[in-house]
């Protein structure tokens, strides 16, 4: 091991000298015939390290290998690729990022040199953060808010020299980890609460999702059961992955491809990709391995024509049901007219179902136009590659004989360590949200890595993401721990489109979550006791069973009965509609308990355990256990949150609506009123001076300047309204909303 | 004063001149100046420009062009017959069954109906309909409204905006690679119009509170100058203005009569309408309402119901509005969809994503009445004659308002743009 740990650093060394060179792989023969593929990482004392197509290195005697193959390595060139063994320490993972990082600064000077005006070259990273700009950017990464008071002082006042990796660990571990996770993966996959066709809802999915967050469930693993999950969404929570896109199977696919494995071909479903390699053709290719995948059991019901299939059953239910109950309603004096929709819609819920048929019905379009086949023509599954030898990974094994094994067979090829984009795509994600930047950018079309600002660092993070397994807890903490991301946030102005080469993070806005929970934070101290009142009530009361024949009229009404009083109590501990502008109501006559005029906190939905505190109607909890995405007017929609539905589709900036929400919005009164928590922890202290230090400590993690105390004195001698003036300046700063 | 000028890029520093113009001359700079310090190829010809205001009605989810406005006999119909006109001199035979007051008015109305796109996704289809351009990971692109106010100017300055998108929390692609100032300001809801437009202080503490903010963010903006930080002190100061203007009761939907609220019809589509009316009167350049619903996969013959019908009553409507408040000359309506669908009606009973052949249609402003322009094949599948692409689109609107689309402005990246992507605008429905 410590040999290893020479090695390392002496390839380091060579690395920071040479220019960018990939290791080639070959085939290795042992002495006893056997073989294996790998490109060459270099020699270390008598052994040779080999590393494998799945990011593995191995480390074996020199001797094992044929005399050819010994003379071989004796005479190749060691990789310049840092090597990082399975059990590498925090430390020494983070500081090989910062090598491959430290590498591509150095050589983007030419480049700046030539720029117009040109840009002075870069020596080294931006200066180390200090303490205080640290603590509040690192909570605001890790746990997605600002900290308070306390949890600043106590970081900045800890003399262990060892405090930001602690630091680091304890917040990847608390519970604001998983809600500021969820957040990314949220807005990342266009998660909603509501779903545009029936009256589904996107809840057991959102439960789902904040669950395996909450397990730290390896991204492999929850894409693969995204990509595979059967049933109803509240049978399997991630069969609300292709449920999202119900009836737009080939959106759904072009977003797998561009949100997994960074690769857009939307282009391609209606023509040839103008500027890739990607034609329809290869498009439908793909999309072939959904051939047999339905998102309606009554859709299946009409493919399968002729077979008695529980689709075929649900249609019948559907159709033999409805005027039966429609009959039962108008008899005993409901209005059928007010009630019609929400009925159908309860039952089309439980229409929504990933299904598979026994055949693969995929075909070209009807307006194929190009001379490699013939439009309807079936289309048989098939990988995309990125480049010739790929064909040869182990992902590309994959077994699809039948219509069942095809969607099996694609999310293996997806998840699968070889694949070359998977890992990559999620790793340049995750440097994303630390740096504000992908190393190639956009997110969603990587192309080609080589292409991109630092090409080492792209794939050395692909392969540390495949080394730690797919923990993105676990990734992220060696990134946390960069010196590289424990730098002072860039100053200099970066252009919309110019490369930039991480000597420290960007400036960041707060993204609408961060802000909203910081606002939390303010208010709460911890928002995350405050957590979501009851478990998905939904899922508990929407199932029906459409396939079961004995299902009767009078059943399907009780029930409906059921799941409306259910949604009601939803309702009323959610503490009411969250803005006066509500947007559409589905239910037709939804309990509105709305918490109107009161300037106190108080529980909404009284008698009920864990009900909500609200202000104004506004619930006052993390954003993660609000409705997804916020209603028109929310806070959480001001500020730019994503209406979910574009991929990564909020908005960094600032608005009029939002501006005016910021100086005179419910929120900001919250804040500046008497009983807000910064008030009370001013009033732990005593003298005005201390008072102006819990203030800002509070609002901006930082203790005021000289300067700034006299502003605050001459501030103070106004009058009563003093500190309230004071955190309503401080929250209106452009450096409160700015992440350093 | 002047190397921190110079600093600026050359967006920006136009802005700063045509600003001081403004201040100085209280008029709109001249489009010269525009073109000399936006580092453009040259002067542009100028378009048409009698559509000093453009009211944009955004169907969102696809609107199906064959039950509207491009009806259809034969296997292809849908659920309604298609209806006779009242076209006048045009040439607009009939429309689909849907639209009953819009027959009724066909004579103030063109319709295009060789519209063709290459996305059938949402997203990508709904940008590049509005933007001319297809959604790239490098640059955000303006919208119609922002490039109105790149070549024409502001109107007022602060305490007007220019654009203003109704029934959306944001209003992307807004400004794309223009100042964020010239980005639509967003309207979630026309029945609050504006939300905490007033202080919850007096003025004086109001004002004792800003003038607190800029002295404890000193040191920030002056350590981080990047635009984004500066875009949001504009946001700021510009906001501060228009709270304290004249012209906001143009937000407010209260002061119209209640009898042409209920004509309207009190939907946040058919109130929208009326906001952008009074928005048109008050001076905003460009509005864009948007409506949705129109996803139809299932069902379409429900589906169709209410979203069709107030659809048309919302339509016909705002012309009849627009003309009885003498507006109607000035302002174009353009009513434009990500795509259309499917002339087959699916498994479902509905009518999925159709990229290739759609319709889009215009009124007022100099648009002629009962034209149709380009036609379809029989079914409603293929564009028959005279293809119109997104791109030609922008560049259609462009042009009533005014703007030179051949004129290359130059992105901060220093990228070259034209208004809708070097589209041709369609002039033959302009009278």
């Amino acid at each position: 091991m410590k040999q290893t740990t020479k090695l390392l650093s002496s390839l380091l060394v060579s690395a920071l000298v040479a220019s960018s060179a990939f290791a080639e792989i070959r085939t290795w023969t042992d002495t006893s015939g056997r073989q294996v593929t790998a490109s060459f990482i270099g020699l270390d004392g008598e052994d040779i390290i080999l590393k494998t197509a799945d990011g593995a290195t191995h480390k074996f005697a020199l001797t094992r290998l044929s005399p050819e193959d010994q003379a071989l390595a004796k005479s190749m060139k060691p990789s310049e690729e840092p090597v990082m063994l399975a059990n590498a320490t925090v430390a020494q993972a983070s500081a090989a990022v910062d090598r491959l990082v430290a590498n591509g600064l150095v050589r983007a000077n030419p480049a700046r040199l030539k720029m117009n005006p040109p840009k002075a070259p870069i020596k080294s990273f931006n200066p180390m953060a200090n303490d205080e700009q640290f603590v509040r950017r690192v909570y605001l990464d890790i746990v997605g808010r600002i900290p308070n008071y306390s949890e600043t002082m106590q970081f900045v006042q800890d003399t262990n020299p060892n405090k930001r990796a602690k630091l680091i660990d304890m917040l990847l571990d608390s519970p604001g980890y998983n809600s500021n996770t969820y957040n990314y993966f949220a807005e990342m996959l266009r998660v909603k609460d509501r779903l545009e066709q029936d009256n589904l809802r996107g809840v057991p999915y959102i439960n789902w999702m904040q669950h395996q967050i909450e397990k730290n469930v390896t991204w492999d693993k929850m894409v693969f059961e995204m990509l595979t999950a059967k049933g109803k969404m509240w049978q399997d929570g991630a069969a609300g992955y292709l449920l999202r896109d119900a009836g737009m199977p080939l959106d759904n696919l072009a977003n797998t491809l561009a949100v997994f494995l960074g690769t857009d071909v939307a282009c391609a479903q209606c023509h040839d990709h103008p500027f890739s390699d990607w034609t329809q053709h290869q498009f439908y290719e793909m999309a072939s391995f959904f051939g047999a995948t339905t998102t309606r059991m009554t859709a299946a019901a009409n493919r399968k024509k002729g077979k008695d299939s529980s689709g075929m059953m649900a249609m019948n239910a559907m159709q033999d049901l409805m005027p039966k109950i429609e009959e039962i309603v108008t008899k005993s004096g409901g209005d059928i007219k007010r009630l019609r929709n929400g009925i159908r819609n309860y039952m089309g819920a439980n229409n929504a179902i990933v299904g598979d048929m026994d055949t693969n019905s995929m075909k070209l379009p009807h307006d194929y136009k190009y001379p490699d086949a013939k439009p309807n023509d079936p289309v048989e599954p098939q990988f995309i590659t990125w480049s010739k030898n790929d064909k040869n990974l182990p992902a590309y094994k994959q077994k699809m004989k039948s219509a069942e094994e095809l969607r099996p067979a694609f999310a293996k090829w997806v998840t699968d360590p070889t694949n070359p984009r998977f890992a990559m795509a999620i790793a340049n994600r995750m440097w994303k949200r630390a740096f504000g930047q992908g190393i190639s950018e956009p997110v969603t079309n990587i192309d080609d890595p080589k292409q991109s600002v630092n090409p080492e660092l792209l794939i050395h993070l692909a392969q540390e993401m495949v080394r730690v397994k797919f923990d993105i807890k676990a990734f992220m903490r060696i990134i946390y721990n960069t010196r590289a991301y424990q730098s002072e946030a860039t100053s200099e102005k970066i252009a919309m489109g110019e490369p930039y080469y991480f000597q420290g993070p960007l400036l960041r806005r707060m993204s609408a979550e961060q802000a909203w929970d910081s606002y939390m934070t303010l208010v709460l101290g911890d928002p995350d006791k405050y957590a979501k009142p009851l478990e998905d009530l939904y899922s508990r009361s929407i199932d029906l069973d459409l396939s079961n024949p004995k299902l009767d009229a009078q059943t399907v009404l009780v029930k409906y009965d059921a799941f409306r009083k259910m949604a009601e109590k939803e309702r009323a501990l959610m503490g009411g509609g969250l803005a006066e502008a509500g947007g559409d109501d589905m239910m037709m006559d939804s309990g509105k308990a709305k918490g109107k005029g009161k300037a106190e906190a108080k529980p909404a939905g009284d008698m009920m355990e864990n009900a909500s505190l609200t202000y104004n109607g506004m619930v006052l909890r993390r954003a993660a256990t609000l409705e997804q995405p916020a209603p028109n007017g929310h806070f959480l929609i001001d500020f730019g949150q994503s209406p979910r539905a574009l991929i990564d589709g909020s908005v960094k900036t600032g608005s009029v609506p939002q501006v005016l929400m910021m100086m005179n919005g419910k929120a900001q009164q919250m804040l500046t009123s008497p009983d807000s928590l910064i008030f009370r922890t001013m009033e732990k202290v005593k003298s005005p001076p201390e008072k102006v230090e819990a203030l800002f400590v509070s609002v901006l993690n930082r203790r005021p300047t000289l300067a700034e105390k006299d502003i605050a004195k001459r501030a103070l001698s106004g009058g009563d309204d003093g500190y309230a003036n004071m955190i309503w300046a401080l929250i209106n700063t452009r450096e409160f909303i700015f992440v350093q | 004063m002047k190397s921190a000028f110079n600093k600026l890029n050359p967006i920006a520093r136009r802005d700063f001149m045509m600003r001081t113009a403004q201040a100085a001359l209280g008029v709109t700079v001249m489009p010269s100046l525009n073109l000399a310090a936006a580092g453009t190829t040259g002067a542009g010809t100028p378009g048409f420009g009698k559509a000093k205001n453009v009211i944009f009605l955004w169907m969102g989810g696809g609107m199906t062009h064959i039950d509207t406005w491009d009806p259809k006999d034969g296997p292809t119909k849908g659920p309604t017959d298609p209806i006779k006109v009242n076209a006048g001199s045009g040439n607009m035979d009939r429309l689909g069954g849907t639209m009953e007051k819009m027959a009724k008015v066909a004579n103030k109305f063109s319709i295009i109906r060789s519209m063709s796109s290459k996305t059938g996704v949402h997203d990508q289809g709904t940008y590049v309909m509005k933007t001319g351009y297809e959604p790239r990971g490098t640059i955000v692109h303006p919208c119609i409204g922002a490039w109105a106010s790149h070549f024409l100017g502001r109107i007022k300055g602060p305490t007007l905006p220019d654009s203003v998108v109704v029934n959306s929390g944001n209003a992307f692609p807004g400004a794309g690679f223009f100042p964020t100032t010239m980005s639509p300001i967003p309207i979630s809801n026309p029945e609050s119009g504006l939300q905490n437009i007033k202080p919850t202080t007096s003025d004086e503490q109001f004002k004792k509170r800003l003038s607190l903010t800029d002295e404890f963010d000193t040191s920030f903006r002056k350590k981080f100058q990047s635009d984004d930080v500066k875009s949001y002190s504009e946001f700021y100061d510009e906001t501060v203005k228009l709270m304290k203007s004249e012209d906001l009761k143009a937000f407010d939907l209260s002061k119209e009569p209640e009898a042409l609220r209920a004509k309207y019809g009190r939907n946040n589509f058919g109130q929208g309408a009326l906001l952008a009316r009074r928005l048109v009167q008050a001076g905003v350049r460009f509005v864009e309402v948007q409506s949705g619903g129109w996803d139809m996969h299932n069902t379409i013959e429900t589906a169709l119901g209410t979203t069709a019908a107030t659809m048309d009553n919302v339509f016909a409507t705002l012309i009849e509005d627009l003309i009885s408040n003498g507006l109607f000359e000035s302002t174009m309506i353009v009513m434009g969809s990500e795509f259309g669908r499917t002339p087959d009606i699916n498994e479902n009973d509905g009518r999925d994503h159709y990229p290739l052949a759609y319709s889009t249609v215009f009124a007022g402003g100099g648009v002629k009445g009962g034209f149709v322009y380009g036609s379809t094949d029989k079914e409603g599948r293929r564009v028959a004659d005279k293809q119109c692409t997104p791109q030609d689109f922008q560049a259609t609107i462009g042009h009533a308002m005014g703007l030179p689309v051949d004129e290359v402005v130059m992105s901060p990246s220093n990228r070259p743009f034209t208004v809708g992507d070097k589209g041709v605008p369609v002039t033959d429905i302009f009278a």
